[in-house]
């Protein structure tokens, strides 16, 4: 009886094969247009005005790299960008820290609610703000340098980053910070020495989310510059196209050197990413 | 000049009041413990001296200065957490060194203080080790070492053995008393719910109960002459007996068949309580002691055993501590015999004694 029960294939479970299959045809969609992306940006403009998008070139044509990395005004968006993207990651970062340090361990009546209201500022759709904050940053003579979009990026980060960080802070147990305090450790040195050596993953989550928001945005730099030196990369991009033709390549090549920096960050704190992510979701 | 001095100390979370009005001196390089059961307060008292809790109304003075307001870091004490609350992300030597290098102590320095310490409490081999790689005897100790390099005035140990297995609790029981052998004039001030701990630790034991100090005293003391019933059945284990009696005018107490004369004296009278301590009876014949009963149950427990006793004019059995070996049997009907020179008389009005465990 028992060999003929071994001998009975499984029952054969049709799950498992259609989840494999939606998620190849998943990934395949999501990775389809960087592939599109690669491809144009190693042909020539000829073979790309030929509608010849998606075949392998028979030979791959780095002009358009060179001619990208050749560009000073590329060298420029590049600067700006960096000039936007570390000082707004660090300073949203920063603020992030503090205010949840004092929501996580020093409550005071209406600390709650006040969070509340930082953390609702992420529901709040940028569109809404952009006429006034154009007016604002108009009056105060700011359009057209880099400050207003370090000045956005800094205060649309901080709701994200108050909450991640309170949540961590939150997480450190009370009596560390006890212990500190007796041992003569003032608030700053409890948030220095203790807790956020403690957070390092969720710091690394933040500046990767911060580094990267900040980094791709369109919007604002869009909005707050006007003058090609005081362009970002991703405005850069669109710049690149000529006054009566679209260059491809070109901007595909530029497209693929743009997002290298936020890959560079993403696998620096890959590690204390995925930490990040999940801590709290199992013990341990 | 008292060390720590509290006045009239009080402390409420929202509407709740947990410590009522507690008075205290401490002596400069005494050991006291606090004792009470769960929720007594006795662990808020020590915050409150840390300074980790701001008191509602009080003061708390440190060699006749006055710090109710002073912050935890002002306040020169070290403390002990049951946690241990060492410093997951630093070494051993780190954690030892925290408040040093808090206080911009030259390296140097550090180290040969960090070092020093983790001989007297045998860390030398485990300074370059994290936390998690520690037992949890070695992060107390650890816990430990970082308050004692300081050099403070006032030790504070909250439970700081509770999360301890039973033989690693004696060994850093025995640790402690040393500990406060060696350092000398320090001031030490340790809460526990476990009597063995403060019986053998303290030079004063401040029995808590409701917020409330009910009694103050030297352990033999406390164990001896408690003040209330609750003091009486809280310290000492197997509990104290009550059994519920009459005096009479001439101090004789009356309960089921029995009469029996404390040999000290007291000055309640007409309904009482008789507290006796299970190893003041002793198991007699039936019909030579001062009162019959029955036996319920036999506890064995090698070097003594514990025998219950149930009687009709008991309300609750009574416990009686005896020889390791005997050829006692459940159902069996017994004398008991009273030693009289150990007989407390409570009041019914004092404080209850604590619930059966």
């Amino acid at each position: 009886m028992a060999d003929v029960a071994a001998s009975v294939p499984a029952r054969f479970n049709p799950w498992p094969a259609t989840v494999f299959v939606a998620l190849c045809i998943l990934a395949a969609l999501f990775l389809a247009p960087t592939a599109g992306v690669l491809l144009s940006s190693v042909k020539t403009t000829r073979a790309i005005a030929l509608g010849d998008l998606w075949s392998v070139p028979e030979r791959v044509y780095l002009e358009n790299y060179v001619e990208v990395l050749s560009n000073p005004a590329v060298h420029r968006y590049f600067l700006n960008t960096l000039l936007v993207t570390v000082p707004a990651t660090f300073a949203s970062i920063a603020l992030g820290v503090l205010a949840g340090h004092v929501f996580a361990k020093l409550p005071f009546r209406g600390s709650n609610i006040l969070f509340l209201i930082v953390v609702s500022g992420m529901f709040f759709p940028p569109q809404v703000i952009l006429v006034p904050l154009f007016r604002l940053f108009n009056g105060l003579g700011l359009i057209d340098t880099l400050w207003p979009i370090i000045l956005v990026h800094t205060a649309l980060g901080i709701p994200i980053c108050t909450l991640l960080m309170r949540n961590f802070f939150a997480a450190v147990p009370n009596a560390l910070r006890e212990a500190a305090l007796i041992e003569g450790a003032n608030e700053w040195q409890v948030l220095t020495r203790v807790s956020l050596p403690l957070s390092l993953p969720a710091l690394a989550v933040l500046a990767t989310l911060q580094f990267t928001w900040i980094w791709n945005d369109f919007l604002w730099p869009l909005i707050f510059t006007q003058s090609d030196d005081k362009r970002t990369i991703m405005i850069g991009i669109v710049n690149l196209r000529g006054q009566y033709t679209v260059a491809w390549g070109v901007q595909g090549a530029l497209s693929l050197v743009a997002s290298l920096p936020t890959l560079v960050i993403f696998l620096f704190f890959q590690r204390y990413f995925i930490k990040g992510m999940t801590m709290g979701a199992i013990k341990g | 000049m008292a060390q720590v001095e509290l006045r009239n100390i009080r402390k409420s979370f929202g509407a709740t009041e947990v410590i009522r009005g507690v008075d205290l001196s401490i002596d400069k390089g005494e050991f006291v413990v606090f004792v009470g059961p769960s929720g007594c307060g006795k662990s808020t008292i020590l915050r409150l001296i840390s300074g980790l809790e701001s008191v509602s109304s009080g003061q708390i003075l440190f060699d006749g200065k006055d710090m109710t307001r002073t912050p935890p870091s002002k306040r020169q004490l070290a403390m002990v957490f049951q946690s241990y609350a060492l410093f997951p992300h630093l070494t051993v030597a780190e954690n030892i060194g925290f408040g040093l290098s808090l206080a911009k102590t030259p390296k140097a320095e550090i180290t040969r203080r960090v070092t020093e310490v983790a001989k007297t409490l045998q860390l030398d081999s485990l300074l370059d080790r994290t936390p998690r790689q520690l037992s949890g005897g070695q992060r107390q100790r650890v816990a430990i070492g970082r308050s004692i390099i300081r050099n403070p005035k006032v030790f504070l140990f909250d439970e700081p053995l509770s999360n301890l297995d039973a033989a690693l609790r004696v060994s850093m029981r025995l640790e402690i008393a040393r500990l406060h052998r060696e350092l000398g004039d320090v001031t030490m001030i340790y809460v526990t719910h476990d009597q063995i701990e403060a019986m053998t630790l303290a030079d004063r034991i401040v029995v808590l109960n409701g917020g409330r100090i009910e009694q103050v005293g030297t352990p033999m003391d406390i164990y001896e002459n408690p003040a209330n019933t609750f003091v009486a059945g809280f310290v000492g284990a197997p509990s104290m007996n009550f059994i519920r009696c009459r005096v009479d005018t001439d101090g004789a107490a009356r309960f089921g068949p029995a009469t029996i004369s404390p040999a000290r004296p007291h000055e309640v009278s007409g309904d009482a309580l008789l507290g006796i301590r299970p190893e003041h009876l002793a198991l007699v014949e039936s019909g030579d002691g001062t009162f019959d009963a029955e036996i319920e149950l036999v506890e064995r427990l090698g070097a003594e055993s514990l025998v219950y006793l149930r009687a009709p004019f008991l309300e609750k059995p009574i416990t009686v501590r005896t020889g390791g070996k005997l050829g006692l049997s459940e159902r069996q009907a017994v004398g008991v015999l009273v030693d009289l020179t150990n007989l407390h008389v409570f009041s019914p009005a004092s404080p209850a004694p604590k619930p059966e465990h």
